[in-house]
């Protein structure tokens, strides 16, 4: 009887040898073909042909910024209504939103931005002295080292070369990794297409020398687009002369949405 | 074969370099597959994504084209207050009004003073030096008629004031 459990023992331990020596091969295997993918990869360059002659905007001439001028916004959610049309936002989410912050002379702060300040806001904060408050509109900062590019496992987040971020909307899986990586929130699952969605900074519109729809609407100037590579556009001269802050700098994204007259309240 | 031929152990190189070379081809044969056309085109994404994001339609047009036809309502207008104040944001985008040219829907006209107040009723967050107005407080004052579209007995909103 011993014995014969002896022999099976022994042979469960040969045969887990054998499988070991098996597994130790297919990972070599494994191994060896991975490291060739890099040289593949060199060796089979599929379509890099030189494509750009179908784009003919050229999008190394150009650096797109955003400048949101905070003390100019009268909360009036004009421009999320306009990028919702522009962009077919489905109801309930937001490319853009706009935030109100009520500082009384007392108590907390209270933050509060009813239907994405779309339809414009309510009498906010009763019976307090409040002695500041103000809207700040807020979208995607389009960072320059961005955290939702890349935790996409698929490869559907990019920034183009005039500095947008997008996303490929045939591409993406809609896992959300990327709307949890942005610190802004700028992100959302779309329910319709069931892909990640967000502001584009209309870059069909921008691509096609117009500005973004919400930077088109609004009626106070609160929101400037421009070119970083443009010497004479506008909001060189008010980067270069003027005060202005980044949402969450600490997280070194280097947002490219800049804000003027930013209170340290926000995040 | 010879146990003291120099190639006894040869099988095991051969059979690594039969495994690597078919690694190599499992993984071309993948990439041709599961690999996108314009991949690697612009980056490592996928080129065609930038052409489909340009190609999607314009909805607003700005003022200029509403001039084209509404001349006059355009002159008035850039000669008031609420010159920097677009005209699609109170009327909607051009692209719903016209299409290749042609006259596809009339413009909706907002005669309700919610329209005016989204931007001018008194609210502690909005700048001081922006005009704005307690209703009630301001039809009182004016002695006006409160009603829903109360505020276009004395203000046109093409050039209000």
């Amino acid at each position: 009887m011993e014995d014969r459990e002896l022999e099976t023992m022994l042979n469960d331990v040969t045969s887990e040898k054998s499988n070991r020596r098996e597994f130790l091969k297919r990972a070599a295997a494994c191994g060896i073909s991975f490291s060739s993918f890099g040289v593949v990869g060199l060796i089979l360059p599929k379509e890099m042909e030189a494509k750009a002659e179908l784009v003919p905007y050229d999008w190394d001439k150009h650096r797109w910024v955003y400048l949101v001028d905070v003390e100019k916004c009268i909360g009036c959610g004009a421009c999320a209504r306009a990028c919702r049309t522009e962009n077919s936002v489905p109801e309930g989410m937001y490319r853009t939103w706009i935030e109100r912050y009520e500082i009384p002379a007392e108590g907390e702060t209270a933050v509060d931005s009813p239907g994405g300040g779309e339809q414009g806001f309510g009498p906010g904060l009763q019976g307090r002295e409040i002695p500041k408050a103000f809207f700040v509109p807020k979208l995607c900062n389009h960072c320059a080292e961005t955290p939702c590019t890349q935790v996409c496992p698929v490869g559907a987040s990019y920034s183009t070369n005039d500095g947008a971020v997008l996303v490929d909307q045939e591409r993406c899986i809609g896992c959300g990794y990327c709307v949890q990586a942005c610190p802004y929130g700028s992100r959302f699952i779309n329910p319709e297409t069931h892909t990640a969605d967000k502001c584009t900074w209309c870059y069909h519109r921008v691509s096609k020398g117009l500005k973004p729809a919400c930077v088109e609407i609004c009626p106070v100037g609160a929101r400037i687009f421009g070119d970083r590579k443009n010497p004479n556009d506008p909001v060189n001269e008010i980067l270069a002369t003027q005060k202005v802050h980044l949402l969450q700098p600490e997280l070194l994204t280097k947002p490219q949405c800049y804000y003027r007259g930013l209170d340290m309240e926000v995040r | 074969m010879d146990p003291n031929s120099p190639l006894k152990h040869a099988k095991h190189v051969f059979r690594a370099g039969f495994l690597f070379v078919v690694g190599v081809l499992t993984l071309v044969v993948l990439r041709y597959v599961l690999q996108p056309d314009t991949w690697g085109e612009f980056g490592p994404y996928r080129g065609e994504s930038v052409r489909e994001y340009r190609a999607l339609p314009v909805q607003y047009g700005g003022v200029d084209g509403c001039a084209e036809c509404h001349d006059d309502h355009v002159e008035m207008h850039r000669a008031g207050l609420h010159q920097p104040v677009s005209c699609e944001l109170c009327h909607g985008p051009v692209t719903q009004h016209i299409a290749d040219g042609e006259h596809i829907a009339e413009m909706p006209i907002r005669r309700s003073s919610a329209t005016c107040l989204r931007c001018h009723e008194r609210l502690t967050a909005r700048p001081e030096s922006f005009p704005q107005i307690v209703r009630a407080e301001h039809i009182e004052e004016m002695e006006g008629e409160p009603g829903p579209a109360s505020c276009f007995e004395c203000h046109d909103p093409h050039s209000p004031i």
